[in-house]
């Protein structure tokens, strides 16, 4: 009887435990398109550090799943504590739902804490606020520089270098054709590719004049707008980008047959590190991108440089209002964008840090830490590639398809977006 | 005075019955109250609303002619046409053709070949459309490679074309959908009377004679019901398009499905994305009243008006 008295005040002594265990477990909710291993890898870290905090993380793929996520959870109230944000037009569309993080980051990182965050990201996490709204909404963890990789083994195996004019970027084109290679993949059945190849070509002409464009101060019929346009439609005509560019995606297919050596270069971004640290097989290229190397687009007129970097936050995380109630979520987004959860993701080569400071660390191989390097040294004096207003990114997305296509013309295209920022900006 | 009393005894006890019977389809209309007719009214009234749902502002009907006065918005309505008017018949066609070889000509391998061209119904859209993005790709495509066996060069991919993006949408469609297609007129065919089909070949009914004067009409009933379904269905078109052009470009294969998702969900205007739902709403409701009207509303054999 004393032994199965004894037994039952154990069970029930171990329940209590277990359930006060349970009570004391705190949890925060996440919602991202982040690549669910190196978000795994920042979560690992963050618990490490945090034991009594679990965090849930749920991975959408953007589009559609993530943004009708976002809209559905916050028509009903249930979005979860930390959601996953690009600056200016995704931001702004939850900006309502969301906490101004000011005040959290100067008692976290000190009240100099914005300073530590490199200017172009800085720029954007204000973009689309109403004037006079100086709050932060979204926190960056990673930026991103864009550029034009380029596959350096069948460059040399075509006695090829990197471009540094026009004449260079077409000759090299017309080689790597001429040896069974696609020249430059462009997805330009996707808006973003489009848009980022125009940014360099636009900064090239007048470095900001997009940012001045989208706020009402140029307009988008400008000369400089419209000779990037026509340098835009030389790209497809030149045989620059490959032939269908206009019916093929970036991801995968592109970024397939890059990584498998089938092109010579595409325009892409910083991100494209990352390519060598998903798990095996991996091509010869991918392997430490032992194949790759990047430029930035030649000038594509006598008289212009070579463009500018243009770049920004990849990926931010915004704290939502429910957010706000748990101390927790704050705890775990301050360590995700500049913490634990950041270097796991720096060490993944996932993209660049968005604070000063911060550098991949591990098993990263010579070449890359040069790679890494030259991003990070170009990064402070970024060009802005965001837009405040999703209208205006969708009617230049359009413009340029249309230009491309050669359904409407340079200018007619540009008066499209104008009209589109107009709209925007007498809203706002 | 009994009599009566009987008669009002019967009454109350029909209207009780009757009451109580009324609770049976209690659960479903539970079910329809506040998962279709709560989310329309919910729709039609934000669609008169413009702003964000915190700071909306009532504005009658504003979205409805700002959604009418938009070019894209006809784009679509000729598109959404051309998309009823090409895939239901063709798919009606060679889903019927398939379905009467299938069963009138093959024997030991009839499974297979049902399986085989019912397979793309059931993969996933996903898959589909990175399979034709890949087919259509000229230069380094599927169709590409065989073509250049013959001398052809593609130039330009169907879907990377305004003027050839939807047609190419079509034709991924039809070969996606036209196994469903097969599918019920083999149900169709199977269910088709034996004695009516003796008798007509005893008439000397047979072939293309038997084919098109009698079996035609009897599977009248499937035919209707991929008709309706049909439509509903090109109302519906969304996956194909948003992975494989994502209405481009320049919005040259934009269908309501795609139109709606960027407006509500990418361009944040909820109000003119649901003046579009309410459209496309009030389009399919009047399109399906047309087909019953004109066809009826029997969709079945079993379902027919005895004489």
């Amino acid at each position: 009887m004393r032994k199965l008295l004894f037994l039952a005040t154990t069970i029930l002594g171990a329940a209590l435990s277990a359930a006060s265990a349970n009570a004391e477990q705190k949890e925060v909710t996440v919602w991202s398109w982040f690549i669910q291993s190196t978000m795994d890898k920042s979560i690992a870290a963050f618990e490490k550090v945090h034991p009594d905090v679990k965090v849930k993380y749920t991975y959408y793929n953007y589009s559609p799943e993530y943004i009708t996520a976002l809209k559905a959870a916050a028509a009903s109230g249930s979005l979860p504590d930390v959601i996953g944000l690009q600056p200016g037009s995704l931001t702004q569309q939850y900006r309502e739902n969301l906490e101004a993080v000011n005040e959290r980051a100067a008692k976290q990182w000190g009240d100099k804490w914005a300073e530590k965050v490199f200017p172009v990201n800085r720029k954007q996490m204000l973009m689309g606020n109403p004037k006079g709204d100086e709050n932060y909404y979204i926190i960056p963890q990673e930026s991103q520089v864009l550029c034009i990789w380029y596959n350096r083994k069948i460059f040399e195996k075509l006695n090829l270098s990197a471009p540094k004019t026009y004449a260079d970027l077409k000759a090299a084109a017309k080689a790597l054709t001429d040896g069974g290679y696609i020249p430059m993949f462009q997805g330009a059945a996707d808006g973003w590719q489009n848009e980022n190849v125009f940014l360099m070509l636009a900064n090239q002409f007048s470095p900001g004049i997009v940012d001045k464009a989208q706020a009402g101060e140029t307009p988008w019929t400008a000369p400089e707008l419209v000779a990037a346009m026509k340098a835009w439609k030389g790209l497809f005509d030149d045989g620059i980008f490959q032939q269908g560019a206009l019916g093929a995606h970036a991801y995968p297919t592109g970024a397939q047959l890059f990584a498998q050596g089938k092109v010579g270069m595409m325009a892409l971004g910083s991100w494209w590190m990352q390519e060598s640290k998903f798990p095996p097989p991996l091509s010869e290229y991918v392997q430490n991108m032992d194949g790759f190397d990047f430029f930035y687009m030649p000038p594509v007129k006598d008289g212009n440089s070579a463009s500018p970097p243009v770049g920004g936050i990849d990926i931010g995380y915004g704290l939502t209002k429910n957010g706000g109630k748990n101390p927790e979520a704050w705890t775990f987004l301050a360590e995700l964008t500049n913490g634990v959860g950041l270097q796991e993701a720096l060490n993944d080569l996932n993209d660049l840090p968005a604070f000063e400071g911060n550098s991949p660390k591990g098993d990263i191989t010579d070449h890359v830490k040069e790679i890494s390097a030259r991003f990070m040294a170009d990064l402070p004096k970024a060009e802005n590639q965001r837009f405040a207003s999703p209208a205006v990114a969708e009617a230049l997305d359009n413009a340029l398809a249309g230009v491309a296509a050669g359904s409407i013309e340079p200018e007619a295209a540009l008066a499209t977006v104008q009209a589109a920022t107009d709209k925007a900006l007498a809203a706002k | 005075m009994r009599a009566g009393s009987a008669v009002a005894a019967v009454k109350r006890r029909s209207a009780s019955r009757a009451s109580k019977l009324y609770l049976f389809a209690l659960p479903a209309t539970l079910l329809f109250v506040v998962f279709i007719a709560y989310p329309i009214l919910w729709v039609a009234g934000q669609s008169l609303y413009v702003g964000t749902t915190g700071g909306a502002v009532f504005a009658g009907l504003a979205n409805y002619i700002t959604v009418l006065g938009d070019p894209t918005f006809w784009t679509v309505v000729r598109n959404m046409f051309l998309w009823g008017v090409i895939t239901i018949p063709v798919q009606m066609l060679i889903g019927g053709l398939l379905a009467y070889f299938i069963e009138r000509h093959t024997h030991a391998l009839r499974g297979f070949f049902r399986t085989m061209f019912f397979l793309p119904v059931v993969t996933s859209v996903s898959v589909i459309s990175l399979v034709w993005v890949q087919i259509y790709a000229p230069y380094y495509g599927i169709a590409q490679e065989y073509l250049k066996d013959v001398g052809i060069v593609m130039v330009t991919s169907p879907i990377g074309d305004p003027k050839t993006a939807i047609y190419a949408l079509i034709i991924v469609n039809i070969w996606q959908w036209t196994g469903f297609s097969m599918l019920m007129y083999i149900a169709g065919i199977a269910n088709l009377p034996g004695e009516v089909l003796d008798a007509a070949r005893i008439d000397g009914a047979k072939g293309w004679r038997l084919a098109v004067h009698v079996i035609v009409p009897m599977l009248a009933p499937a035919t209707k019901s991929l008709l309706l379904l049909g439509v509903i269905g090109t109302l519906q078109t969304f996956p194909i398009v948003h992975l494989m052009t994502g209405g481009g470009p320049n919005r040259a294969s934009e269908v309501f499905g795609t139109f709606i998702f960027k407006q509500s969900f990418v361009l944040g205007d909820t109000g003119s994305g649901a003046a579009l739902s309410v459209i496309v709403l009030v389009i399919a409701l009047a399109l399906s009243l047309i087909q019953i009207a004109a066809l009826g509303a029997r969709l079945s054999p079993a379902g027919r008006q005895r004489p």
